[in-house]
Parts: structure tokens; C-alpha cells; sequence
């Protein structure tokens, strides 16, 4: 266990990023409002965001690579705009069904 | 050389291509002009190539490379371990190849405006045609088989849809029982099933040689050595000839020549003298040069494979001429006349091809044999695009290909009897038409050297060429006028020579067949660096040219082979004049009066029953397999249990779908996790 104390700031990071992602898989498993499913994505997508950092310091410990910096400010980007868009379907389905349950929204059913 | 000549000779027609639509929403004769200027256009970029082939030398941005110039402007195809350039190969050969097809097929460009005038589709014909010239320019200038396969298929293409052209099988475009569709796709069916060899030789080739160019395969021997090691060389050969055997027709796949005469005569000129079979016979000359370099590198190892594939050749090239003859002496339309004698003329090239191979470990018997060939193939694209053309020029006077309704037309159409008569002159061989010079060169190169079993049946077959030639003429333009014509000219419509732009190609191609005769000695000149690269001092043409050219024609006028040459015209005009000409005998009478020679005539006019064969064979085996398995598999027993079937495992697989977002998420998840343990367990 010792060892977990000594990692370096890179596996610190990875992590981090994995517990982040399976915390966001749970909620977007288990939860049954619309809002948290999105709260668990973005999660998710912050988990992996960290990751890309957290992988290219463990790669090169001294120098910071630009490319997976550059990636992950255009992921946070990207996850900006998906959180929009999701945010705009969640209004639009609850004006629809008047609930955000999606127990109760089942039109894809059999 | 003009700039990028051997790249703008293949671009230029294909680029024009896409361009036709535009053109004729503005004028049509706008469009056709255009067509026919790219057509010219290639052409001269083309011949600007000849020079520098003669003085040994191309000169590309102040640097001089010698002749064979492999020219490489990109990385076609980029892979590690496939690095396939982009490459034109400007020596003897293609050139030779790129002004036969850029020549001709300008000519016959500038006869389709008048020919096809008022045609629906001529947007898509010229579209059609400037893409067949410019992917068999392609086809003989690249220096990779690759890339000379990818015009192999394109010229297949081209073929399939202009011989279709009259893709809505109108009555009077049928030909016997086939419709011109029905035509487009049994050539190109036939011709897939030769390059389908040609490639897997090709991809074998590549497996052990590691590359597709043709300096780089002759320039190291090893892939051979492997092969013959393996023992499959000349299973490879073999394979590679699978595919000039289904593009120039040879015996086993030349039933789809004939059939190709349904579309407009301009693509069958166009077919049989400049691009399509041609592109068989370049490859059978481009890889002998090849083979030649590694025989005289390797030796002994490669021999007795060597020695099977060229007899192949030879007899192929050899049993197919007289077997085509044999069917042209009986065909009953001008067109199909003179695509048996194309298949037939083809031959003779393989034929004399397939001896040069043999004769390798002689230099100076090589030469002459493989110039004989290759000037076959000018000569026969010349008088061949003339006579189809002519025959055009009768069929659009008068409006059938049928030789029973034509006769008598050499007081109607002058000119044409005149231009066709150079043509037929040519064709079988009388001096001074170039067919007698390349044709006496054939038979001289076969005499010499002992090669009398092909040499006897190549002469057999002249004097059935003769035969048929003269019986075409004679049944066309001799004898009586027929009822065909006579109800024509009840009517109004007068059979005449055709207008200018039909004159001025078929009065040139007339002086070409006339005079290309005399240049022999040129073309062995011009082949000096193609034979000093594969190591042969070809020194045949002396330092006063004009005593080179006296010294060919006092030779070939006073060699033994000019009396056979003789006999054979003689003999078989005789009988043409007998029979067709002058009108001493009537052939039908004389034929249905000999049992035995009736059966002969059922036979040739069945075309030996192959393709009847075939027909029954393949095309009728594969529709009742088809039927069988639908019959049942799909309409009884069968289908039930598949329906059935299908049903019950939807109805059980669908329960999953239960449209509660988590469940489906749970899947995911799964799936996941079980991709993760699959990777875990897999490293």
C-alpha cells in the first residue's frame, strides 16, 4: 500500500481519472433523472480529460507535451458544446412528457 | 518532346472526359469539334515523343536520361512495404503503342461526327470513347503492371459500354439472336475471365519480386529464380497469358469478338485497330522484352518454362488464326467478315511472338521475328480501321451490315469500292500494301529459321484470308444489284459515297495502308534502344539510310517466301473471282450439291459449335443451377424454415429491447467490461 503513497503525479492522476469514471458510469447507470444522467457524463468526461494529461506526464515526466494539452482543452471545449445540446433535449422532452423519469419515458419500448 | 508528353497523351483524354456535358449545353457542334481536338491534341503530344526515342535520349529539366526513361513524378501509393510510384515508361514500344492508338483513333473520332450525326446519345459516346483512348494510353506508356491493369479494366470497361451503346435494343441493332446489351456483356464477361489470370499472376509476381515495374523486374532476376524453384513458374506465365488471350480473343475466349460488332462501326474500328485487342498483343511483346533480359541473365534455370509458355503462345496464336479464317470464309455480315480476320490477324502476331520467344538464344532471328510482329500490329491497326470504316460507309449508305443485301454498289459508291479495295488489298497481302511487307516478314522470319509446322499453317491460313477478303469485296460491290437496294432506290434513297469528314479519314487511313509498307526498315530503327536495353547491338540500320531502305526491299522482293506470297494471293483470289467476283459459279449451288461440303459450311458457319458450347455449357448450366436452388430454397420447403425461423428468433430477441434507458445502459457496461476482459486475457 506503501507504494500507492509514492506514486508520481502522473499516476496520480490516472488515477483519479479512473475513479472519476466509474463514479460516472454508476450515475449514469443508476440515476433515473435526466439531469444527473448529464451530471455523469460530464463526470465521465472529466475523468477522461484528466487521463490525457495524467498519461502524457507519466510518458514524459519533465517536458510538457503540447498535443495532449491541445486535446484536452478541445475536449473541454467539445464537452461544452455536448452539455448545451444535451441541456436543449432535456427541455424539449420535458415540455414533451412533462416528467424527467426515464422510467416514464419509454417510447422506444417493444 | 513536348512538356509532360507521356502524361498528357493519358490525362488529357480523361480529363476531357467530364467536360462534355458542359460542352453541349452550349453548341453541339462545339462539343464535337472539342472531342475531336482532343483527339488530335494527344495525338501530336504523342508523335512529339518519336525524336527523342530515335536520338536515344529524353531531356527533362537540363538532365539527359537514356532511353528506356522510366519517368516517376509520385508516390502512388505511399504504404511501407507497397511503395508503388506513379511512373511513365517512354521507350520504344509505348511509344510505338501510344501513336498507333493516339493516330488511329483520331481519324476515327473525326469520322464519328459525321457517321453518328443525329445519334441520341453522343454526349455519352463521346465521353465513352475519349475515356477508352485515354485508359489504353495509359495501358502501353505505364512502367508497372499495376497501373497498366487499372487501364486493362478500363479499356474492358469502355469496350462493354460502347459495344452496348444502343443500350435500349432497338430490333434493327440486333445482331442474329444477341441484343447489343446482351453483346456489351458477353465481351465483357468473356474478357474477366482472362484477366482474373492476369491479375493473380501479376499479385504472384509481386509476392516474390516485391515490386510491379518493369525496369525493376528485368533489372533483377531473382523472383524468377524463386519461381522456377517453386516450380510454378510456368503456371505464372501461363496465368499472365490468360489475359491477352481474353482481350486480343484468342482460341479459348474469342468467341466475344464477333459479337462485339453490335455497337456503332466506328467503336469496332476502334476496338480492332487501335485500342482494345491491341493492348493484348503489347503485353505479350512488353513482357517478352522482359523475359529476354532475364534468359540471357539466368540462362538455363528458366528455360524449359520459358520454352512451354511461347510454344503456348506460338500454337495459340497460330491454331486461332487459321480457326477464325476458317469461320470469315462463311459469315454472312461485312462487319462480323472482318472481326473474324481481325482475331485471325491477331493470331499471327502471337503466333510470331510466341516463335520470337523461342528463338532467344538467337539474337539476330529474335529481332527479326519480333519486328515482324509489331509491325503487323501497325500495319493491321492501319487497313483495319479502314476497312471497318468503309464497311461503315456501305452499312450507313445502306442501312444493313447483311452481305446478301448488298452487291453491286461499285457503281454507287466509287470511292468507297476504291478505299475499301486498298484496305482488302492490304489485307491479303499484295504488294505494295503495308499487309504484305509486315505479313512477308512473318512468313520470311518463320522460313529461316525452320519453323515450318506454324510457318505451313500461318500460309494455310493467307489463302483463306484471300478467300474471304475477296469474297467480302466481291459479294459487296460486285454482281447483282440486290432487292435490299433496289427497294432503296424506290424510294428515293440512292446509296452515295459518304460526305467530307468520312472521305477525308478514310483517304488518309487509304494512303496510310498504301505507304506505312515502305517504312519497315524505320520501325526496326526505331526499336534500336528497346533492343540495345535488353542487350542486343541491333545494328541494323547501316550509316546511308537510303541503301538500307534499297537493301530491305531488294531482299524482300527476291527471298523465296515472295513466291509463296504469290501462290497464296493467286490461289486464293481465284477462287474468290470464281466464286464471287466474276459469277462463273454460283456458290450456293455448288455447296448444296456436296454433302460433305455442306457439313463443312454448317460446321464453319456454327463457328465450330464453341460457341454454341459454351452457351449451353456455361450461360445455360448457371441459369439452371440458379433455378434449381430457387426453386428450392426460396419458393418451396426452404423458404418456410428461414421465414419461420427468422420470426421466432425476432420475437424471443426483441424482449431485451424494454426502453428503460438504465437497462440499455447496463448492456453498454457490459459490454464494456467484457471487451476489457478479452483484451486482458489476450495480452
Amino acid at each position: 500500500m506503501l507504494s500507492i503513497l509514492n506514486m508520481s503525479n502522473g499516476a496520480i492522476l490516472v488515477f483519479t481519472s479512473l475513479i472519476l469514471v466509474i463514479l460516472g458510469l454508476y450515475a449514469v447507470v443508476t440515476k433515473k433523472n435526466l439531469l444527473k444522467i448529464i451530471i455523469g457524463m460530464e463526470i465521465m468526461a472529466t475523468g477522461v480529460n484528466i487521463n490525457f494529461i495524467g498519461l502524457s506526464l507519466l510518458k514524459s515526466p519533465r517536458l510538457i507535451d503540447p498535443t495532449s494539452h491541445a486535446l484536452t482543452i478541445i475536449s473541454i471545449l467539445l464537452d461544452g458544446a455536448l452539455v448545451g445540446v444535451a441541456l436543449a433535449m432535456t427541455l424539449v422532452v420535458y415540455r414533451k412528457f412533462k416528467t424527467l423519469d426515464t422510467d416514464k419515458i419509454r417510447k422506444l419500448k417493444w | 518532346m513536348l512538356p509532360y508528353a507521356p502524361w498528357i497523351v493519358w490525362i488529357l483524354p480523361l480529363a476531357m472526359m467530364l467536360t462534355y456535358i458542359i460542352w453541349e449545353k452550349i453548341s453541339y457542334k462545339l462539343r464535337d469539334a472539342i472531342a475531336v481536338l482532343t483527339g488530335f491534341t494527344a495525338a501530336v503530344f504523342a508523335a512529339s515523343m518519336i525524336p527523342d526515342v530515335i536520338n536515344g535520349y529524353v531531356v527533362i529539366e537540363g538532365v539527359k536520361h537514356t532511353i528506356p526513361f522510366d519517368w516517376k513524378i509520385a508516390n502512388w501509393i505511399p504504404v511501407p512495404g507497397l511503395e508503388i510510384s506513379m511512373g511513365v515508361l517512354v521507350d520504344p514500344l509505348s511509344v510505338f503503342m501510344a501513336n498507333i492508338v493516339a493516330w488511329i483513333s483520331s481519324f476515327i473520332l473525326l469520322y464519328s461526327i459525321e457517321y453518328l450525326h443525329g445519334d441520341r446519345g453522343i454526349t455519352r459516346y463521346w465521353m465513352l470513347v475519349n475515356f477508352f483512348i485515354g485508359v489504353m494510353e495509359l495501358l502501353v506508356l505505364s512502367d508497372n503492371l499495376l497501373a497498366m491493369f487499372f487501364g486493362w479494366e478500363g479499356v474492358g470497361f469502355a469496350s462493354y459500354a460502347l459495344i452496348g451503346y444502343w443500350y435500349e435494343d432497338q430490333k434493327r441493332y440486333w445482331l442474329g439472336p444477341y441484343s447489343p446489351s446482351h453483346c456489351g456483356m458477353k465481351a465483357f464477361i468473356t474478357t474477366r475471365i482472362g484477366d482474373v489470370g492476369l491479375m493473380a499472376g501479376m499479385l504472384i509476381i509481386f509476392m516474390y519480386s516485391g515490386t510491379f515495374n518493369f525496369v525493376e523486374l528485368a533489372s533483377n532476376g531473382s523472383w524468377v529464380i524463386s519461381l522456377a524453384k517453386d516450380g510454378i513458374l510456368t503456371l505464372v506465365l501461363l496465368m499472365l497469358f490468360l489475359g491477352p488471350i481474353g482481350k486480343s480473343a484468342q482460341f479459348p475466349l474469342h468467341i466475344w469478338l464477333p459479337e462485339a460488332m453490335a455497337g456503332p462501326t466506328t467503336v469496332s474500328a476502334l476496338i480492332h485497330a487501335a485500342t482494345m485487342v491491341k493492348a493484348g498483343v503489347y503485353f505479350v511483346a512488353r513482357f517478352t522484352l522482359v523475359l529476354f533480359i532475364l534468359y540471357n541473365s539466368l540462362g538455363s534455370v528458366v528455360l524449359p518454362s520459358l520454352h512451354i509458355f511461347f510454344l503456348t503462345v506460338a500454337w495459340i496464336g497460330a491454331f486461332t488464326a487459321f480457326l477464325a479464317a476458317s469461320m470469315g470464309m462463311v459469315a454472312n455480315q461485312i462487319k462480323k467478315v472482318l472481326a473474324y480476320s481481325t482475331v485471325s490477324q491477331l493470331g499471327y502476331m502471337f503466333a510470331i511472338l510466341g516463335v520470337a520467344g523461342l528463338l532467344m538464344n538467337n539474337p539476330e532471328a529474335f529481332v527479326d521475328s519480333y519486328l515482324a510482329g509489331v509491325s503487323h500490329l501497325m500495319s493491321h491497326a492501319i487497313f483495319k480501321a479502314l476497312l471497318f470504316l468503309s464497311a461503315g460507309a456501305i452499312g450507313h449508305a445502306i442501312e444493313s451490315y447483311m452481305l446478301e443485301d448488298m452487291g453491286g454498289l461499285k457503281k454507287y459508291m466509287p470511292q468507297t469500292f476504291i478505299v475499301m479495295l486498298a484496305g482488302a488489298l492490304a489485307l491479303s497481302g499484295v504488294p505494295p500494301f503495308n499487309g504484305f511487307w509486315s505479313k512477308d516478314a512473318i512468313l520470311h522470319a518463320l522460313s529461316t529459321e525452320h519453323v515450318f509446322t506454324i510457318y505451313i499453317v500461318l500460309a494455310l491460313t493467307a489463302v483463306l484470308t484471300v478467300f474471304y477478303t475477296f469474297r467480302m469485296m466481291g459479294m459487296a460491290f460486285y454482281g447483282k444489284t440486290s432487292r435490299h437496294v433496289k427497294h432503296l432506290i424506290e424510294e428515293g434513297h440512292e446509296p452515295h459515297d459518304p460526305g467530307i469528314f468520312m472521305s477525308i479519314s478514310l483517304w488518309i487511313l487509304a494512303i496510310g495502308a498504301l505507304t506505312s509498307g515502305f517504312f519497315m526498315p524505320s520501325i526496326s530503327q526505331f526499336f534500336t534502344p528497346a533492343f540495345s536495353w535488353i542487350g542486343i547491338n541491333h545494328e541494323v540500320f547501316l550509316k546511308i539510310p537510303l541503301f538500307n531502305y534499297l537493301s530491305f526491299y531488294v531482299s524482300t522482293l527476291t527471298s523465296t517466301t515472295l513466291i509463296t506470297s504469290i501462290v497464296i494471293i493467286i490461289v486464293g483470289f481465284t477462287f474468290a473471282w470464281g466464286f464471287y467476283i466474276a459469277g462463273r459459279w454460283d456458290p450456293k449451288s455448288f455447296i448444296e450439291a456436296n454433302p460433305i461440303l455442306k457439313g463443312i459450311w454448317t460446321f464453319l458457319f456454327n463457328r465450330w459449335y464453341i460457341n454454341a458450347f459454351y452457351y449451353a455449357f456455361f450461360v445455360n448450366g448457371t441459369v439452371f443451377v440458379s433455378r434449381f436452388f430457387f426453386e428450392t430454397i426460396e419458393t418451396n420447403g426452404g423458404g418456410d424454415i428461414l421465414k419461420q425461423g427468422y420470426s421466432r428468433f425476432a420475437s424471443w430477441f426483441r424482449k431485451i429491447q424494454t426502453g428503460y434507458l438504465r437497462a440499455n445502459m447496463s448492456y453498454i457496461v457490459l459490454g464494456l467490461a467484457f471487451i476489457m476482459l478479452l483484451y486482458l486475457w489476450l495480452i
